[in-house]
């Protein structure tokens, strides 16, 4: 059976509130706690779709300030409870990867559907067989791939499909961030994260946004040699790998494509930067401090475009410097592109139109990050 | 007796243990599991270690047994609001969770003078237990957010059977490595922005303020019905101001380059910018703390302060003086 990336068109239209509810309230739950509330103003549209009417954690007062400070929705302890008394219409289950299967299918069961936190399941097989389960139940069920939807990787696809760069050659996705520090959530040694037993370990978490972000500029690529070096260097015993560096080349409807994939625990400054090159010019973006810069053929002529190149990113660089500042001031953060997102999934779940992140996606991410942590890729 | 004591390895609780010790009673001290802390027992033989890790409910019951009392003062002071939840609410949740199951009924619950609601102080009021708490703390830091939950999870467990509580809510500690604090100012690049000069400072030496918390132990265990139930703030005597602190904490450590901003005109400052989020933006600007007044008002606003309570029911007398205090301290950071 196949759930269909459209649902069933229901009544109310525009103005239908669905009855949502959340799973786990760590981190992660205050970004889809206020878009749940209506407190958020980044998604991009003034139509809510959402009423919170439950939140469940294992912590009774995890659920309790949660449920309390997003609105006046029940806390529970137990999620069984909760879907039989709240009947949520969409779950959000936001709890670590491993418990992700059990508790999506409880939901999809019980007549939910689900938005999750990626990783939505560990392979592709437990993927399938979770999408069986939703196709079985009518429910839809979606994985969340929020940084597609942040404005600077929306403007670099942009720049792709408007044929400015040329046909794309190469796409190139880096995060710097310092998970092993022992202050931090993944590197706190006395409570390690339950994030440490997926497969590929902590760098797996990353290997989602890595599949889709990489996919979605590369369009219709099949990438069939892989190549990933999963590596370890400070040695730090709580972690499996704190270094990816993939490189993955296939073939599209136009033609060859590099894929770069990288990840790196001991550089700074934060980055989470996204580059495509095509045959024409590239350009790039950093999501935690967003700044486009596009290098390509300008008015001018071979000779000029340089100069004109660095004119027009010096200007861009400067402006964005600015609005940087007052994304800083009013909160702005990476996680816009969740917002959007929630906002284009209640909308499609209160129409009955396409999910954001179709099954196609989520399936072809899931077998791409099978394929990049697989033994026999490695080197 | 035995008392088991959370965040034993810190600043505070180092001196919490240190002065149970040397009251002559047996301590099981918290100790997080990939700790290299080595306890000190200070020649008596009376201490134990628990590794467990209280944001964790595993293994939490089992250390509690035989314990007469607790002494809970780990929390999270650093961190995004959900590091600190874990680490001091949820933490909270579980010690209490544990302490029912294992039949541990005595609790002296370490909070924070940052509970108060500042904002409803006028300059010069006396702060004191019956100062109120702030209902509406969105816009306080995360360490007053999380430590007020706190608070009302100490209050449900005193309401279930026969529990016992004292409420400790000591101001600004100070001490070895910690003289230079944040009721002077802020830091501002290379330099620090000193703010206000006249405020006194709601201070309590470390030490001083172990005896207390040893002092409630006993009291809540000998004579429940003197303290069960109550809340007492910890301060020491002759409280200095801010400038005199200043000046007297410069002569003895190497202090960072400050900058003066009069506390009037940082109150307009920060005033006038709330407001104009308020009207501009929808209350949607967030702002460095010192420019928030809920925050700046919390920690330098010129208020009175009293220890009259905790002299009164625990029998405390701060045993060093600020000049002593100083000294040992800055004795021990230059050695």
């Amino acid at each position: 059976m196949e759930q269909s990336n459209a649902g069933s068109p229901r009544s109310g239209g525009a103005q239908r509130m669905l009855r949502a509810a959340v799973v786990g309230s760590g981190g992660i739950s205050k970004e889809h706690l206020s878009f749940l509330s209506g407190q958020s103003h980044l998604t991009g549209t003034s139509v809510h779709h959402a009423q919170l009417v439950g939140v469940c954690d294992l912590s009774p007062v995890s659920a309790q300030y949660a449920a309390r400070t997003y609105g006046e929705a029940e806390a529970f302890t137990n999620l069984n409870t909760m879907l039989a008394e709240a009947k949520p219409e969409v779950v959000h289950i936001l709890t670590p990867p491993t418990s992700h299967v059990p508790l999506a299918t409880a939901c999809l069961q019980a007549g939910s559907h689900v938005i999750c936190e990626k990783p939505i399941t560990t392979t592709s097989a437990e993927l399938d067989a979770l999408l069986d389960i939703a196709a079985g139940a009518d429910r839809r069920v979606m994985e969340s791939h929020n940084y597609r939807f942040n404005a600077g990787t929306e403007e670099l696809a942009e720049a792709l499909s408007s044929g400015k760069l040329g046909t794309l050659r190469e796409v190139e996705v880096r995060i710097a961030l310092p998970v092993t520090d022992p202050a931090g959530r993944f590197g706190d040694p006395n409570l390690p994260s339950p994030i440490h037993q997926l497969p590929a370990g902590v760098i797996h978490d990353f290997t989602t946004h890595f599949a889709y972000l990489l996919l979605h500029f590369a369009k219709g690529v099949h990438f069939d040699r892989i190549a990933a070096a999963w590596s370890n260097h400070d040695e730090n015993p709580l972690f499996r790998y704190d270094n990816l560096d993939a490189l993955l080349i296939g073939t599209g409807p136009e033609g060859p494509v590099h894929g770069r994939l990288r990840f790196d625990a001991g550089a700074g400054p934060d980055q989470f930067s996204l580059r495509v090159y095509g045959s024409d010019g590239w350009a790039e973006t950093d999501l935690f401090q967003p700044n486009i810069r596009v290098v390509m053929p300008r008015s001018g002529g071979g000779q000029l475009s340089p100069i004109v190149n660095h004119v027009v990113n010096g200007a861009s660089l400067f402006r964005d410097g600015v609005a940087n500042v007052g994304r800083k001031i009013m909160q702005r953060t990476p996680y816009e592109g969740l917002h959007r997102m929630l906002a284009m999934t209640y909308e499609a779940l209160a129409t009955g139109g396409e999910l954001p992140v179709t099954v196609s996606d989520m399936r072809a991410t899931s077998r791409l990050v099978d394929s990049i942590i697989a033994d026999k890729v490695r080197i | 007796m035995k008392i088991y004591i959370t965040g034993a390895t810190g600043f505070v609780g180092s001196a919490v243990v240190h002065q149970a010790l040397q009251a002559g009673h047996e301590v099981c001290a918290v100790v997080r599991p990939a700790s290299k802390h080595q306890l000190d027992d200070h020649g008596t033989g009376r201490i134990s270690e628990a590794r467990v890790d209280l944001r964790s409910i595993d293994g939490l019951a089992d250390s509690l047994e035989d314990v007469d009392i607790v002494i809970h003062l780990a929390a999270a002071k650093a961190g995004d609001f959900a590091t600190q939840f874990a680490g001091t609410v949820v933490a909270t949740e579980n010690l209490l969770a544990a302490m029912e199951t294992a039949g541990v009924k005595r609790l002296i619950g370490i909070s924070t003078f940052s509970v108060y609601d500042y904002l409803a102080l006028k300059p010069g009021d006396l702060v004191d237990e019956s100062s109120p708490t702030d209902q509406t703390p969105k816009l306080r830091d995360e360490y007053a957010q999380t430590k007020l939950i706190q608070e009302d999870l100490y209050r449900a467990f005193a309401e279930k059977d026969d529990n016992q509580l004292v409420i400790l809510r000591p101001g600004m500690i100070y001490g070895r490595d910690n003289l230079w604090h944040a009721l002077l100012g802020a830091e501002m690049g290379p330099r620090f922005l000193k703010i206000g000069s006249k405020a006194t400072l709601p201070l309590t030496f470390v030490d001083n303020c172990a005896d207390a918390i040893v002092l409630a132990a006993e009291v809540l265990h000998d004579a429940p019905h003197r303290v069960n139930g109550e809340v007492i703030n910890i301060v020491d005597d002759n409280l200095p101001t801010q400038s005199d602190y200043a000046t007297k904490v410069a002569a003895r450590i190497d202090v960072p380059q400050s900058i003066q901003v009069p506390w009037p005109a940082m109150n307009a400052a920060a005033s006038a910018l709330k407001k104009g989020n308020q009207v501009l933006l929808n209350g949607r600007a967030k702002f460095p703390g010192i420019a928030v007044p809920d925050r700046l008002h919390a920690r330098f606003k010129p208020l009175n302060y009293t220890n009259a309570k905790a002299k009164d029911l625990l029998g405390w007398v701060p045993r060093r003086s600020l000049d002593e205090a100083i000294e040992l301290s800055s004795t021990e950071v230059t050695t």
